[in-house]
């Protein structure tokens, strides 16, 4: 399984290299950019907004303890199980208020068992345009957002971009897409309309997504 | 054996008459209507954002060969393998050998066309792979031994009842029609598959040249699982799916979903370049993409259809066109359906035997219309038509009709002497009966219609002597 043994991988560059000697017979017409979105003047009001629309559960915290005892109350509902949580020092200090009942999986121990009954990770932005949450592989790894029925964001208002052109924007500067080999731009939660074109939400990942947002500034 | 193109002939004929077949399908059409309505006015403006995608497209496809070695190029650097195949047979081979190397006894699949383009399910089933497709629409046909019906509702031509009976007797265990519950039996079944798979196999949306990464749209989450969990994880894709930057996406995501659903941006937008990486939790140890010519450079080499290479598989052209509403997806007989089907099927499976597809259109243009990156579908449907009639023999008498055809346009005494004799032909047909008959020269439209009632004068004639009265009246 040698991938240099590839013979039609000359053959292939060879004849596109042919094939494009000849230019296109239509060029683009490049008119004065217009704005293809309307600018967002309140992110915040609008990432509510959104995520009201694709049933995200956005709850706004004045801060981190706050946020802790919103997931807290979240997990006591639960049936008792294992909850994944992201292995980072700011969800490590959130966590004893969770211990109830439940056994903590960190991150640093593994992947999430299927059985979850939660995960917890934090995000790398929040998008307002479309009420989004960007994790990436740091967040807890690929397996976090979507095995378990629930997954559980906590996030801070100065991760909130207005729109994914500045989502993009930040994660180039941050150097997020070089350094991790999975992203993933997560608007609502799992759904299907396959059948009758009848939405059902749950499908294969989580039926819920819920963001705690933290509006005290804070090192995370 | 028929001809392709008379099998669609007898199957469009009979789709057509199913009224239960139509009805199905307006309803899942209209509501995908209303949702793009609304989709699109969240859009400050929707003509701009089709013109930007179309010139991302324009400026990938126009250096196809650059951007897809800085794809490959950043994906070694990633830790993945990519390999180039010329056709299925060296896709297919290139998977099944790598799954036979390593050991795989399961693949989770999901919701990819290339895959269905190149018949790769039956190239692995028959080396004893057991091969679950894991879209719920993908599932649903899978199980029925069906091609998908559509390149994004795979199982639009089904009933809740239809889905119901056909878990009741594949899953076993359930009986209801509530979808909910259908989704819930789906979601049991497969999930035992996405945790036992040693391979999971999926397409992509885009390749992304700067980052090295494939974009997955996924509505299920089932993509993502196939991703992650296996410990390989294969992405296939055709030549044209790269784009510039990873930037570009911040248009193209939300295009590709209001157009193919009406959703602002699809619930999972992924983004996956290479394996496990060393400081990471999960994830397969093994990455590969396959990039499929499969006749796509061909296409790419005429400058007049190269365009066609912009799309972005959303179905929004399958929706919108009478003609597929009208004889559904199952009639086409190929891969892709609808007018970018007919388009590009000729270009990858042959001309000859295809041709028929072209033609298969009113050339009202709404798929022109709707298409996210403006591809002028319907003069790509007039270009395929020229270009089948000049690869065909034409009898003598066809070229015969088209001199005289010709001979009568550059002449109006000769198009009013010929427009005459027609109506006297056809006065003579329809006085002895014969409209719709074998004798009748015009039999392939007369035989389902009702006989052309001839005016008593020639429009020309009307023409002057209505002039005649108006001037009069002045």
């Amino acid at each position: 399984m040698d991938p240099t043994e590839n013979p039609g991988r000359e053959r292939i560059l060879a004849r596109m290299s042919q094939a494009l000697t000849v230019p296109s017979a239509k060029h683009p017409v490049s008119g004065e950019r217009k704005l293809i979105f309307a600018p967002i003047t309140d992110p915040l009001d609008r990432f509510q907004k959104e995520c009201m629309g694709n049933n995200t559960e956005c709850v706004v915290v004045a801060d981190r303890k706050a946020s802790a005892e919103t997931i807290a109350g979240i997990v006591a509902s639960l049936p008792p199980g294992e909850i994944f949580v992201q292995d980072s020092p700011g969800l490590r200090v959130m966590a004893s208020a969770w211990q109830a009942g439940h056994t903590l999986r960190w991150s640093t121990e593994g992947g999430p068992n299927e059985a979850s009954q939660a995960t917890i990770t934090n995000a790398e932005v929040l998008v307002a345009a479309t009420g989004s949450v960007l994790v990436s592989a740091a967040c807890g790894g690929r397996g976090a957002s979507v095995v378990a029925p629930i997954h559980i964001v906590v996030a801070g208002i100065d991760q909130l971009v207005p729109d994914l052109e500045s989502a993009f924007a930040r994660q180039r500067e941050r150097g997020t897409l070089s350094r991790n080999s999975f992203l993933c731009l997560i608007t609502g939660s799992s759904r299907t309309a396959d059948i009758e074109k009848i939405l059902v939400m749950g499908a294969h990942g989580p039926r819920r997504l819920v963001v705690v947002l933290s509006l005290k500034r804070e090192e995370s | 054996m028929s001809t392709a193109g008379e099998q669609f002939l007898r199957k469009a004929a009979e789709k057509s008459g199913d009224l239960r077949h139509r009805n199905l399908i307006r309803h899942a059409i209209d509501q995908y209507s209303s949702s793009v309505v609304r989709g699109r006015a969240r859009f400050l403006d929707w003509e701009e954002a089709r013109q930007r995608s179309h010139e991302i497209k324009w400026e990938a496809i126009n250096h196809l060969d650059r951007y897809l070695l800085e794809f490959e190029q950043n994906v070694k650097a990633r830790g993945g393998h990519v390999f180039w195949a010329e056709s299925s047979a060296d896709a297919c081979k290139y998977i099944a050998d790598l799954a036979i190397a390593r050991k795989v006894r399961t693949v989770v699949k999901s919701k990819s066309m290339v895959t269905e383009e190149i018949h790769l399910n039956p190239a692995l089933e028959k080396i004893g792979i057991e091969v679950f497709e894991t879209d719920l629409g993908e599932f649903i046909v899978q199980l029925r031994n069906e091609p998908p019906y559509h390149i994004v509702t795979p199982a639009m031509h089904l009933t809740r009842a239809d889905i119901a009976a056909l878990f009741k007797e594949r899953l076993g265990n359930i009986d209801t029609d509530d979808p909910q519950q259908l989704v819930a039996a789906a979601r049991v079944a497969l999930r035992k598959a996405f945790f036992s798979a040693e391979m999971g196999i999926t397409g992509a949306n885009f390749l992304v040249a700067d980052s090295g990464m494939i974009a997955l749209t996924s509505n299920e989450g089932n993509a993502r699982l196939c991703s992650s969990i296996p410990r390989i994880h294969v992405a296939i894709a055709g030549i044209e799916k790269v784009i510039p930057r990873a930037d570009d996406l911040a248009i193209l995501w939300p295009v590709l979903a209001t157009a193919g659903t009406g959703q602002p941006i699809t619930c999972y937008s992924t983004l996956i370049g290479g394996p496990r990486g060393p400081n990471e939790i999960d994830g397969p140890e093994e990455f590969h993409v396959i990039l499929l010519d499969n006749g796509r450079s061909d296409l790419l080499a005429d400058p007049e259809q190269r365009e066609v290479l912009n799309c972005i598989r959303c179905g929004a052209c399958l929706n919108v066109c009478p003609v597929y509403r009208t004889v559904g997806g199952h009639t086409y007989g190929t891969t892709y359906q609808g007018p970018i089907g007919s388009v590009l099927t000729p270009h990858l499976r042959g001309i000859k035997e295809f041709q028929h597809l072209s033609s298969a259109s009113s050339l009202c243009g709404a798929c022109t219309e709707t298409c996210p990156v403006k591809i002028d579908l319907h003069h790509h449907l007039l270009h395929n038509r020229r270009n089948a009639v000049e690869t065909r023999s034409r009898s003598w008498f066809e070229r015969m009709e088209f001199k005289l055809w010709r001979w009568s346009m550059l002449d109006s005494q000769r198009f009013a002497f010929l427009g005459a004799m027609a109506r006297i032909g056809l006065r003579t047909i329809n006085g002895l009966g014969l409209a719709g008959t074998v004798l009748d020269p015009a039999r392939s439209w007369t035989r389902d219609r009702a006989p052309l009632r001839v005016p008593g004068k020639s429009f020309r004639a009307l023409w002057e002597k209505q002039g005649k009265e108006r001037n009069g009246s002045n």
